[in-house]
């Protein structure tokens, strides 16, 4: 059984935690006050902005530690991920989600976060924000089109994607649970008790500065653990700052993704904003979803 | 002390044998082993391509030196062929290396370079008439797949070793490291039991530890969890090596080792070289290699061997996977030892 956590009401507090890169303080400071101005409480943990002088935010166990206190601490009614990089695979089978399953709050975060996403699905049934992060509000972003997805998201209501078609795009209607994330991480999860179950579900992959040759091998990965066989269907989001090897690998990345999912019939949507760029839709993984994909027009609707 | 990572066949093995058994030692996992037909003088070896292109004039030297062994070579028709990154299309580097799976006049198949490849064209290949008859396959890196594959599979050994392309141009100019590690390609072929002996490093784990040897490329071994090819590493000793990852990488495909009980059960490890990636300004890792790869293992007794000569590095010997070798770790000396 699926358990939703509850939306979040005025002058619920959401907490900001950091389970793996550093991160600045002052990075977070407009998210912190978009959050405020929202009509949310704002608890801001440690890790941000720490004194630690490495690639994380703080040790193992700092990191641990703060992550289970804010999703144990009653008052605290959703947790963002100030941002991703690298490191929750390295406390993921320390935290205790006892707690949580019983009272179970939103998580948001996407890149790295995908892993707790993977995790929280898998092993507790209940679904998680996979979205823009701290940084994502900077710069005027705390007003575009992806971080009021959130907004809405984080308040309960249904968001409602349209999107313009693709050349590779294969048509049809697909309907099911939602599940996915960044691909590098995915595929690092299989045979963890973190992997994901893709049978009858809409699957979602975006990706960041990988040579083509990697996404390849990745997709070959995906293929050849069954995770490509019994889709509803897929949403494949933006692939970003690609790179190609010296020889070079003589396709684009659509043409790689396209070729493989040749054997499938399941509807496929391609360019879908869900990336490490600033085309960033909130989606709620483990939510049911109706995915359209039309000739001209692809809907993404949350039933 | 000059370095020993030099390989002798073992005359004194018995003596070495002796202590070894004399120790306690956990019960062989009882899963048969099959090591194809050694090689005769005159035997043919066929070059081939499965996954980066390369060109004829490139093979040269290693024809050149393999013909100076006493062996015949068959070049395959993906050698010379060019598909942008890969040695001719899937279709073409799979029916390359199926005729060469098949043909009887074949003894051994070396890979003529790695890259990336492999993997596309594995899950099409029949082994039907391979595993009645095996023969050697030999390569590192891409090839990792096919090593793992026929392992779990089948139980076939093969060669992880260097390939065509570090073969030296000017075998007289070449460094005595890299014409020990060519040699030992042809000592494993002429079927001579193996021995490699290794300087200690101070973060070794000591003991000693019989099993089949397994493993190859680390990034290579994650992506195949999962697939008909995943490496089984339960009683193996495993042997890992990357290049060009960040540390990070590495502390996170460790992380998957661990997560898919890949380390849990092993009867000893072994680390390779590993070409780092320097950390981005700002985003040093602060952590060394070594350990990276203690720390997953912190409830593990088993052996442990770093600095192993096995790598996209000069240092690359050649190793039989599938076979059961003694890996003995001491403070002094460190031992990885073909079981005759």
């Amino acid at each position: 059984m699926i358990k939703f956590p509850p939306y979040l009401k005025k002058g619920d507090t959401i907490g900001i935690t950091c389970p793996a890169g550093y991160m600045l303080k002052e990075k977070a400071q407009t998210c912190i006050e978009t959050l405020q101005q929202w009509g949310y409480d704002v608890m801001v943990g440690k890790t941000l902005g720490s004194a630690s002088a490495t690639y994380f935010s703080g040790t193992d166990e700092e990191r641990l530690n703060e992550m289970q206190a804010m999703l144990d601490d009653e008052s605290i009614n959703a947790i963002l991920c100030g941002r991703g990089g690298y490191g929750v695979s390295r406390i993921i089978d320390r935290l205790d989600f006892k707690k949580f399953k019983k009272n179970p709050k939103w998580i948001i975060g996407f890149s790295d976060i995908t892993v707790l996403h993977a995790h929280i699905f898998a092993t507790c049934k209940i679904p998680s924000i996979h979205a823009s992060m701290a940084a994502a509000f900077n710069d005027g972003g705390a007003e575009n089109e992806y971080i009021l997805s959130l907004k809405k998201m984080l308040a309960g209501k249904k968001n409602k994607y349209k999107i313009e078609g693709h050349l590779f795009n294969k048509q049809g209607v697909a309907s099911g649970e939602l599940i996915g994330g960044n691909l590098s991480l995915l595929v690092h999860l299989i045979g963890t008790d973190s992997e994901i179950n893709t049978k009858n579900k809409i699957f979602f992959l975006e990706d960041i500065g990988e040579q083509i040759y990697a996404v390849d091998r990745m997709l070959y990965q995906l293929k050849r653990s069954g995770k490509l066989d019994e889709l509803a269907g897929l949403v494949i989001g933006g692939f970003t700052e690609m790179k190609d090897s010296d020889r070079p690998f003589g396709k684009t990345m659509d043409e790689v993704i396209k070729e493989l999912l040749s054997a499938y019939d399941y509807p496929v949507c391609f360019n879908f904003p869900v990336s490490h760029g600033k085309e960033n839709y909130a989606l709620k993984i483990g939510a049911n979803y109706q995915l359209s994909v039309g000739k001209k027009m692809v809907q993404l609707v949350e039933l | 002390m000059k370095r020993k990572d030099f390989i002798s066949s073992i005359v004194p093995l018995g003596a070495l044998f002796t202590t070894i058994t004399a120790g306690k030692i956990p019960e062989l996992e009882e899963m048969g082993s099959q090591i194809p037909a050694y090689l005769k003088f005159g035997d043919t070896i066929g070059i081939t391509c499965p996954a980066g292109y390369i060109t004829l004039a490139d093979i040269e030297p290693a024809v050149k030196k393999i013909k100076e062994w006493g062996f015949e070579i068959k070049i395959g028709d993906t050698v010379g062929k060019r598909n942008f990154t890969f040695g001719g299309s899937d279709e073409e580097r799979l029916k390359d290396f199926q005729q060469m799976l098949d043909d009887d006049q074949i003894k051994a198949i070396l890979c003529a370079r790695g890259g990336y490849g492999m993997v596309r064209i594995i899950d099409q290949l029949n082994f039907k008439k391979f595993i009645k008859k095996p023969k050697w396959i030999i390569g590192f890196s891409d090839i990792t797949i096919m090593h793992s594959h026929l392992n779990r599979n089948y139980g076939i050994a093969s060669i992880h070793s260097k390939m065509c392309n570090s073969f030296p141009a000017d075998w007289n100019l070449a460094e005595p490291v890299q014409k020990e590690t060519i040699e030992s390609i042809q000592k494993c072929l002429a079927g001579e039991k193996m021995r490699y002996t290794i300087l200690p490093n101070g973060k070794n784990k000591t003991g000693t530890a019989k099993g089949i040897l397994i493993g190859g490329n680390l990034k290579t071994i994650e992506t195949l969890a999962g697939s008909k090819s995943d490496i089984i590493t339960r009683n193996k000793i495993l042997f890992v090596e990357d290049t060009g990852e960040y540390l990070y990488s590495i502390d996170r495909m460790f992380w998957n080792m661990k997560r898919t009980g890949k380390l849990a059960d092993l009867a000893g490890l072994i680390i390779g070289g590993f070409k780092v990636k320097p950390d981005d300004a700002g985003e040093e890792f602060g952590k060394v290699l070594e350990d990276i790869v203690l720390d997953k293992i912190r409830d593990c007794n088993y052996p442990v061997c770093f600095d192993f000569p096995v790598g996209h590095q000069k240092n690359n010997f050649a190793l039989k996977c599938g076979v059961k070798h003694t890996l003995s770790v001491n403070l002094n000396e460190c031992f990885l030892t073909e079981i005759i």
